[in-house]
């Protein structure tokens, strides 16, 4: 039990679930939808998250959502209210015959709304995922990310675009830098010019190679997701390393569109457990921090609107 | 009746696995366990959700303090099995989860056949039975929208505009709202009606017809869409298909944009080919009741399919003349009985429109 402080460990990240168990949970949940008009949409969506999540393990033991049906269902309604009532506002103004004036709070509201989408669906998220009974838990502040998010948005407009991959990489180090696991922290250690030359790099060299390139671009996007991203605790650290090749994921697409092709779609299920045992095995953790020694600090947060309104808006949930 | 076994017991407040003595109780249907600080725990089966992963069962408890124990001894987790299954402590999910692979992708195949059906049968069937309940004051404000967008830039001809308005008041167009027509200065042999009743003509079709019967066929064709409310029933089709299947997929994603831009999708409207053939029915219809020989029809179909700077811009693209459309115009002049004299008053009015 005496290792030396510096020793240093290896865990182990998988995903254990198989094509057939996640492919009974989407059509189960097709069935339901079907049946019930649409409304089980956000009972389906947590039946699919916590499948997810549950095959995923970390040292053998699996991870857990707790989110709800019930809790999307509130966050889905509340989401929809905030919908209406921009479009309300909307016809407002073209009704009282000043449409500029509403098609600009119009769009003002909608890019509100990113920011507040972002931070509460991280938040709901979160502390609604745990390991071992420890919950996992966002930090990050409401107001920061929102006065954060319009300073980079304008930079972004004044720059034509260019200042889009500082913008990425700041939000992502903001976002993942203020994730918790109980009382290990997370951090996000991205550089916006580095990120910019890999995709300006990626997207010539896709264009000369007439598309070949792009899983390669693909790999270092990933690395550079997956290797800028540390856990730390009290000075101790678990750095993750991305072993995944250009060549792996070309055969992973190309495999995946195959299955896609000849089951006419029935093979999403496959394609899906396929791609994240792939990406889990090729993560690699390595660091001194003791799992067993994880305390828990986070607390509950079911509103889970930020979540849906992502989910209207179609925003990738970024980790 | 008892049942023991070792868990691990994570407490909710550190990852520290703990080692305990689980107690299976079927008589008060739960489980009991002591802690390190000899603190006696119950947990009811109600109370606990049960996760399977691999070969471990984890048992899940609470809500604020969050408790798992892990369990791997097979017979202890087979026989909690069966005792729960016997005393329905199965819900309906897991009931239907466990069908097996097998009846799962029977249920898939039939979910794709209801699809493929409903989006072949019903969507068109809905959407023509919703449009009723769509008042017609929103085709018009949609038309009005898109006239508006897209006429501030085009060079109206005022004096053509108004010749083509009287030449459409000597027809018998059929029509239930009242039909505005605009001629605009542009080489495109185009063409295309608005919900609103506003039919905008291109001087290129014009000047491309040789007698006043072509102009009639045209007339009557794009007097047929809006009578019939063809892009209202387009919209209502793309737009019910779209949540037909992001229903069935159980995919809320897009449903936003689709709903966002409802005003630009009038623009990438493409008729369908049953809304086309019923235009050119009843602009048939439309000619022989008005005595106009419908020749005229089949004449200008055929110029636009030999049309050399066919361009296909908007509008073509969505009305495209094909073989099979001048092929039962054809048959009809053939079969159907219909009398025509020379109108005077068109042809003077066509010539106006034309030069
Ligand atoms: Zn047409």
């Amino acid at each position: 039990m005496d290792k030396p402080l510096q020793s240093s460990t290896t865990y182990e990240l998988q995903f254990n679930g198989s094509g057939n168990a996640f492919f009974s949970v989407i059509v189960v949940n097709w069935l339901l939808t079907i049946v019930t008009l649409g409304f089980y949409y956000p009972w389906a969506k947590a039946r699919k998250l916590q499948f997810l999540y549950g095959e995923t393990s970390l040292n053998g033991d699996s991870f857990s959502f707790h989110g709800t049906g019930k809790e999307m269902f509130k966050g889905f309604i509340k989401a929809i209210f905030i919908f209406v009532l921009l479009y309300a506002l909307l016809f407002l103004f073209l009704y009282l015959k000043i449409p500029f004036i509403g098609l600009l709070l119009f769009y003002l509201g909608f890019f509100a709304i990113l920011p507040l989408a972002i931070h509460g669906s991280y938040r709901y998220r979160m502390s609604r995922t745990s390991w071992r009974g420890i919950r996992f838990g966002y930090r990050g502040d409401r107001k920061e990310l929102i006065t954060n998010f319009f300073k980079w948005i304008f930079f972004t407009i004044i720059t034509f675009g260019i200042y889009g991959s500082w913008m990425s990489i700041n939000l992502r180090n903001y976002l993942l830098g203020n994730v918790r696991f109980g009382d290990v922290e997370f951090n996000y250690d991205g550089d916006g010019a580095d990120y910019f030359v890999l995709n300006l790099k990626g997207y010539f060299l896709t264009v000369f190679t007439l598309g070949i390139y792009s899983f390669w671009w693909q790999k270092d996007l990933f690395e550079y997701y997956v290797d800028n991203l540390s856990l730390n605790q009290d000075g101790k650290e678990i750095t993750l390393t991305s072993t995944v090749t250009g060549g792996g994921f070309a055969g992973l697409a190309i495999v995946n569109l195959l299955i896609i092709v000849f089951t006419l779609g029935l093979g999403y299920a496959w394609v899906v457990t396929r791609s994240m045992k792939y990406i889990f095995e090729n993560i690699k953790l390595e660091g001194n921090i003791d799992l067993d020694s994880i305390a828990q600090t986070e607390d509950n947060f079911k509103d889970a609107t930020g979540e849906d309104i992502s989910d209207f808006l179609d925003l990738d949930f970024v980790i | 009746m008892k049942e023991r076994t070792i868990g691990i017991f994570y407490d909710g407040v550190s990852s520290v696995p703990q080692e305990i003595e689980l107690i299976f109780d079927k008589e008060k249907k739960g489980f009991a366990f002591k802690t390190a600080n000899n603190k006696l725990h119950f947990w009811k089966l109600n109370d606990i959700v049960f996760g399977k992963k691999g070969s471990v069962l984890n048992l899940e408890h609470g809500e604020e303090i969050l408790q798992n124990i892990k369990v791997k001894n097979i017979d202890f987790i087979s026989s909690v099995n069966v005792f729960r299954k016997k005393n329905g402590y199965i819900d309906w999910y897991q009931r239907l989860i466990d069908l097996g692979l097998k009846s799962h992708v029977i249920l898939a195949v039939f979910i794709l056949i209801f699809i493929v059906l409903g989006y072949i049968f019903v969507i068109p069937w809905v959407a023509e039975k919703s449009v009723v309940l769509i008042p017609e004051d929103y085709d018009n404000k949609l038309g009005d929208t898109f006239y508006e967008q897209n006429m501030t830039f085009s060079s109206i001809d005022s004096s053509k505009t108004k010749a083509l308005n009287l030449f459409a008041k000597e027809l018998k167009l059929n029509n239930t709202k009242k039909l505005k027509f605009t001629v605009v200065n542009s080489s495109e042999v185009n063409a295309f009606a608005l919900p609103d009743g506003n039919i905008v003509v291109f001087t290129g079709i014009i000047d491309s017809m040789t007698g006043y019967d072509e102009l009639v066929g045209l007339i009557g064709h794009e007097a047929s869409h809006v009578n019939n409310r063809h892009s209202m029933k387009m919209l209502c089709r793309n737009l019910s298909g779209y949540l037909f299947v992001s229903t069935v997929l159980g995919d809320a994603n897009g449903v936003m944009a689709v709903l966002g831009d409802n005003v630009n999708m009038i623009q990438s409207l493409s008729f369908s080919r049953e809304f086309e053939r019923q235009a050119d029915l009843d602009g048939f219809e439309i000619m022989t009741l008005n005595k106009i020989n419908p020749e005229g029809m089949s004449t200008l179909f055929k110029r636009l399919q030999g049309e050399k700077n066919f361009s296909i811009p908007e509008f073509l693209s969505s009305h495209p003349v094909t073989t099979e459309r001048i092929g039962y115009i054809d048959e009809m002049i053939k079969t159907k009985s219909f009398v025509f004299k020379e109108n005077p008053r068109l042809k003077k009015l066509f010539k106006e429109i034309k030069y």
